[in-house]
């Protein structure tokens, strides 16, 4: 029985395991739950995974979720997956693992309620909310800082100092691009100071093509529509103080 | 060179490591450093972990810090930990790494942010946030439900339905024994309604005992 990804594009976690798997040639069937249409809250996904979160696999009779859990399952299940995405040297992986658990209360946690409370609420019919994202700010900010000055200090590629990716390095790359969404401005205020950042998600880009870029092709499409809308707004904007300006001048 | 155990038995993740380190006769040295007076924050500190948190080890020129990675490196480095602990068996063990990942973002975040915010903030000298202490606590409520009715759900002493701990028992109950530092009836409302918890606190608590008791000491006062 084929392995069984439960993913939704948008989600940060389900394409950092969809490039996996298509990068490791692993066959899968991706099963889409779209997050924006409530399907993560169905009794029907809660039977793939009680905490109604995204991605998640079922393999055989085997189900699990948890990116970072799922990223070591394949890697360690599945014949053919190349050493350096979780190297066997145990102290090479206990640093994956490091940078991992970091990840978790720091670059997501800044990184996703940013985004989330200044961007994408809406599309799940949420208010914006601008406090959460000014809360959220100084983590994602730190996160990167810390991702510049520690993580990537070494003469690598990748995180850690490695030359070729980890599942490490599609985690985290997979969680900034989420930033891609943000106003132009927002995003250039807060990836533009780390230069290592910015030539390491290339990198990672890279050296998962065509995959990272098909993968990154719905969020690509929700920028485009967010960009559009902030276009729009902007104008109506001007329209409007232009009519207001108008009865003066008569 | 024997390995350096970096821990203030105030932190949670820090016991867990200590009790591991004792159970399975690991070798180290434990050099306290006292968050309650900022000896996190010294630039010396900051040589062994740039991260400034607690815990983290050195062994010979090797550093790491990250309670869950580290437990698993000493599972994996040192001779003669038994099997339970991080099982060698794929399945099994990607379920440990699961309730270790889901802890960070569930138990951790509810019961760390309400027990700093209801209770130790002052003692590091920050004030009390009950609107924080308010959202932490909705968290750590439905952390605790998840754990009564989906971790413990198997027909087993420990999560996952295991019949020996492993390294995500000894994490997880280390985080909710932070509790005990919270007034008594805040304690009992958080964990009354759930028996399983209470059973499984009590089966890690024996499983590792006299240590578990020697570490948490400082909970008490």
């Amino acid at each position: 029985m084929t392995l069984k990804v439960y993913a939704d594009r948008m989600s940060q976690p389900s394409r950092a395991v969809i490039i996996f798997c298509k990068m490791n040639g692993i066959d899968y069937e991706e099963i889409k739950v779209h997050i924006s249409k409530g399907q993560h809250l169905t009794s029907e996904f809660e039977e793939i995974n009680p905490m109604k979160r995204l991605p998640a696999i079922t393999d055989g009779r085997f189900k699990l979720f948890e990116s970072h859990a799922i990223l070591i399952y394949l890697a360690c299940a599945f014949p053919g997956v190349a050493d350096h995405w979780y190297p066997a040297d145990v102290s090479t992986r206990s640093r994956i693992h490091s940078v991992l658990d970091w990840h978790h209360s720091n670059l997501r946690r800044g990184a996703a309620p940013y985004v989330f409370n200044t961007t994408i609420a809406p599309v799940l019919g949420r208010p914006l909310n601008p406090q959460a994202a000014a809360e959220a700010e100084p983590i994602l900010s730190s996160s990167l800082s810390k991702l510049e000055s520690f993580w990537l200090k070494e003469n690598g590629r990748f995180l850690l100092g490695g030359n070729q990716p980890s599942i490490a390095d599609l985690s985290l790359v997979c969680e900034i691009m989420q930033l891609e969404v943000l106003d132009e401005k927002d995003r250039a205020r807060i990836l533009g100071p780390h230069k290592k950042v910015q030539q390491w998600i290339e990198n990672t880009r890279n050296a998962t093509s065509p995959h990272f870029d098909e993968v990154h092709k719905v969020l690509m499409k929700a920028k485009e529509k967010l960009q559009n809308q902030r276009l729009k707004a902007a104008k109506n904007e001007g329209g409007s103080d232009m009519k207001k300006a108008l009865p003066s001048r008569m």
